[in-house]
């Protein structure tokens, strides 16, 4: 057993050095031996077991009687290890590839491959505080009894729908939207767009998307790209929303009326109520399928929970 | 003697430079090279390189009077009675095959051998046994692994054309009763080859008073070059001998379907010699000359007794050889019951930087006899000292005490 360890333990360090690459050709040729039910003659196990017994003995004799004595069944050991770790790592690098974090969907505990812990981070709900963790307990945002008719929805004729909790002024998602307009482009589904202030001390701009889509739903997806792109910061300037309303052919004095109507106060609570029912931590958080992604992910993470693994063939 | 002087001499052994120290205790199967051996060699490849005996320029002139040099260094070092004694060969096994393929050897005729000898002075008498019909018999040794003179003259009879013996076993140290064997071999009309390999390094050898008539050696055994030997051979048995190897540098003159033999040494030494490893040799025989045999017998023989008495005692070690140190030069060999000895030399090696053999040493036939799988052999030489026996003593006794 100990030849296998041996062989991908010196495998990898052959990358680097020549004589740990020779030894790993031994220990391929035992590997080779014992995997065909055949001895391991070649003095492999025994030349490396001198030679660890070697080293450890000048440290600590008791140390090298128990090394000696245990040798097999510590290999054993470190096999069942090395192949735990082995399958952990696989496991890591798939939940990587499929949900954004080797740890599995909205996890953010450390993972190698996002040390920053970028494809978690969120603007919460709870505080202005963002690149919080997700606790567990927010992960069962659920669309269950959700009225999606309250919102701005891209109809596409298409059975799928995508749902985002997104805020303006959240930089995650401003980094996720476009991901996920792109995806709607591509895949031609159906997306629900619900506005949650998590970064503004008022509802202003949840009643603005309202009013907006309101008046002129044909021109709320332009809107909307327009208020995700540029700097987040200038939305606060009322010359810069006017303006921004006005290319894109919105009339900003209606809309500004539409936004101080008592009516709009109404719906827009109607609207943070059904968002706050959802269970969702922060923003972003879009439901795809049965999934519920939080922070901002890699465009394939969407793409795999809407369309599978072999997205990108279709 | 001063050893720490002396270890000055062999750059390997210097500590420093953040290097484990390296405690060699190998030199019966290739001795450390003092410095000026190596400038020998290195002179010939950067300031005298041509070809000796062939060119007529000055530095093939150079070249000739070095290996000149050497040879009559060497005849003179081995007392031989003329320089043209001395033919340059590879090593002792080139020595061994040119005198079994130049004999002579007919179908019937004995070569007699001892049951310890180093695969060199037994694979080739197994060939000509195969290809000329030579009878090869076997001298037993002594339970202690000494010579049988007894055994020996038994079958000393009139078809022993030869006695082919290791003069110092490279297993155990023993040397043989050398003058005694070559006095009865003789008063039976046979001739005598010893191989000297472990001989020549420990000790003073006077092939005139030994009376022998082929002696072969290995230079890298005895503080010189890789790849360099030599054959002794007394001059008249020298001149009845064929060639072995030939070509160039062999002959006077040829013709298409004839040639003339140079005379001894030439017509052994075939083809472009190895004229770094001749000055190499010569260099390593005026080394040892200014050390001295006394001195590095005493040396050996201090070492061996003091890790002798230190490791017989540890349970389950076996020496290989008679129990008295003195009568094993610099070799102590060893096993220890159920424990592999490749395992422990490469303990050795890792935990103390101490350098032994160990497997077979090339004497296959012994051990398969015996039915022992191997052991493990420190060689000693002058340049050791006793720090580095104690070291081999504590790390084997660590190692016992480790592998139960």
């Amino acid at each position: 057993m100990f030849c296998i360890v041996a062989f991908i333990v010196l495998s990898i360090l052959g990358i680097f050095s020549a004589s740990n690459r020779e030894l790993a050709r031994e220990s391929l040729d035992c590997v080779l031996r014992r995997v065909t039910l055949r001895p391991c003659n070649t003095g492999f196990d025994e030349k490396m077991k001198a030679k660890i017994l070697g080293v450890v003995i000048t440290r600590s004799e008791g140390a090298a009687i128990f090394l000696n004595r245990n040798f097999e069944l510590l290999s054993w050991t470190f096999f069942v290890l090395l192949l735990a770790s082995s399958i952990w790592t696989i496991r890591g690098v798939v939940l990587f590839y499929t949900t954004g974090s080797c740890n599995g969907a909205n996890s953010s505990a450390f993972c190698v491959f996002d040390p920053s812990g970028s494809n978690n981070e969120v603007s919460t709900s709870s505080s202005q505080v963002c690149s919080m963790p997700v606790p567990a307990k927010f992960l069962t945002a659920r669309l269950k009894n959700i009225d999606l008719d309250l919102f701005p929805t891209l109809k596409n004729g298409s059975s799928q729908k995508i749902v985002m909790i997104a805020c303006y002024h959240c930089e995650y998602s401003r980094k996720a939207y476009p991901m996920i307009r792109d995806l709607v482009k591509q895949f031609k589904v159906d997306l629900a767009f619900l506005h949650y202030p998590v970064k503004e001390s008022t509802d202003y701009f949840s009643r603005v998307s309202y009013c907006v889509n309101k008046l002129e739903p044909d021109k709320f997806w332009t809107f909307n790209d327009q208020m995700f792109s540029g700097d987040a910061m200038e939305l606060d300037d009322p010359a810069y929303l006017n303006g921004l309303l006005t290319s894109v052919g919105l009339d900003a004095g209606q809309v500004n009326a539409c936004v101080a109507d008592p009516q709009t106060e109404t719906v827009v609570k109607e609207q943070m109520q059904e968002i706050v029912k959802t269970g969702f931590f922060g923003t972003p958080t879009v439901f795809i399928q049965n999934q519920v992604l939080v922070g901002p992910k890699p465009y394939r993470v969407y793409a795999i929970a809407l369309e599978g693994l072999l997205y990108w063939l279709k | 003697m001063d050893i720490r002087k002396i270890r000055q001499d062999f750059p390997i052994l210097q500590e420093g430079g953040g290097k484990k120290p390296v405690v060699y205790l190998d030199t019966a199967c290739q001795s450390l090279r003092p410095r000026s051996v190596v400038e020998a060699v290195s002179q010939y490849y950067l300031q005298e390189t041509a070809c000796a005996g062939r060119s007529m320029h000055r530095l093939a002139a150079e070249v000739s009077r070095s290996v000149d040099q050497s040879r009559a260094a060497l005849a003179k070092f081995f007392n031989a009675a003329k320089k043209e004694e001395i033919i340059f060969t590879r090593n002792t096994t080139e020595g061994i095959n040119l005198v079994a393929n130049s004999l002579g050897l007919k179908a019937g005729d004995v070569v007699l051998i001892s049951d310890k000898e180093h695969n060199s002075n037994l694979i080739p008498w197994q060939i000509q046994a195969k290809k000329q019909g030579v009878v090869v018999k076997i001298i037993p040794s002594r339970p202690d692994n000494t010579f049988d003179l007894a055994a020996y003259e038994t079958l000393l009879g009139p078809s022993v054309r030869l006695v082919s013996l290791g003069y110092t076993s490279n297993l155990d140290g023993v040397s043989i009763p050398a003058s005694e064997i070559i006095k009865k071999a003789h008063q039976n009309g046979s001739l005598v080859l010893l191989d000297a390999a472990q001989t020549a390094p420990h000790r003073s050898i006077n092939v005139k008073a030994l009376d022998v008539d082929f002696l072969a050696l290995s230079g890298h055994k005895m503080l010189g070059p890789s790849g360099m030997g030599l054959l002794y051979g007394k001059y008249a048995l020298l001149e009845r001998l064929d060639p072995f190897l030939v070509g160039g540098e062999t002959v006077a003159s040829s013709t298409y379907t004839t040639c003339e033999f140079l005379p001894p040494p030439e017509k052994f030494e075939a083809g472009l010699q190895d004229y770094a490893g001749i000055a190499g040799l010569g260099a390593a025989v005026k080394y040892l000359q200014g050390i001295g045999f006394d001195a590095i017998q005493k040396q050996e023989t201090l070492l061996n007794e003091c890790i002798t008495n230190e490791i017989k005692d540890i349970p389950g070690l076996r020496l290989i050889g008679p129990a008295d140190p003195k009568l094993r030069g610099g070799i102590v060999s060893f096993y220890i019951e159920n424990i592999d000895s490749h395992r422990i030399a490469l303990m050795l090696d890792q935990m103390a930087g101490v350098m032994v053999r160990s497997g077979q040493h090339c004497v296959h036939s012994w051990f398969e006899s015996h039915q022992i799988r191997g052991a493990v052999r420190a060689s000693l030489y002058f340049y050791n000292t006793l720090e580095e026996a104690e070291l081999l003593i504590g790390s084997l006794k660590k190692i016992r005490k480790v592998l139960g």
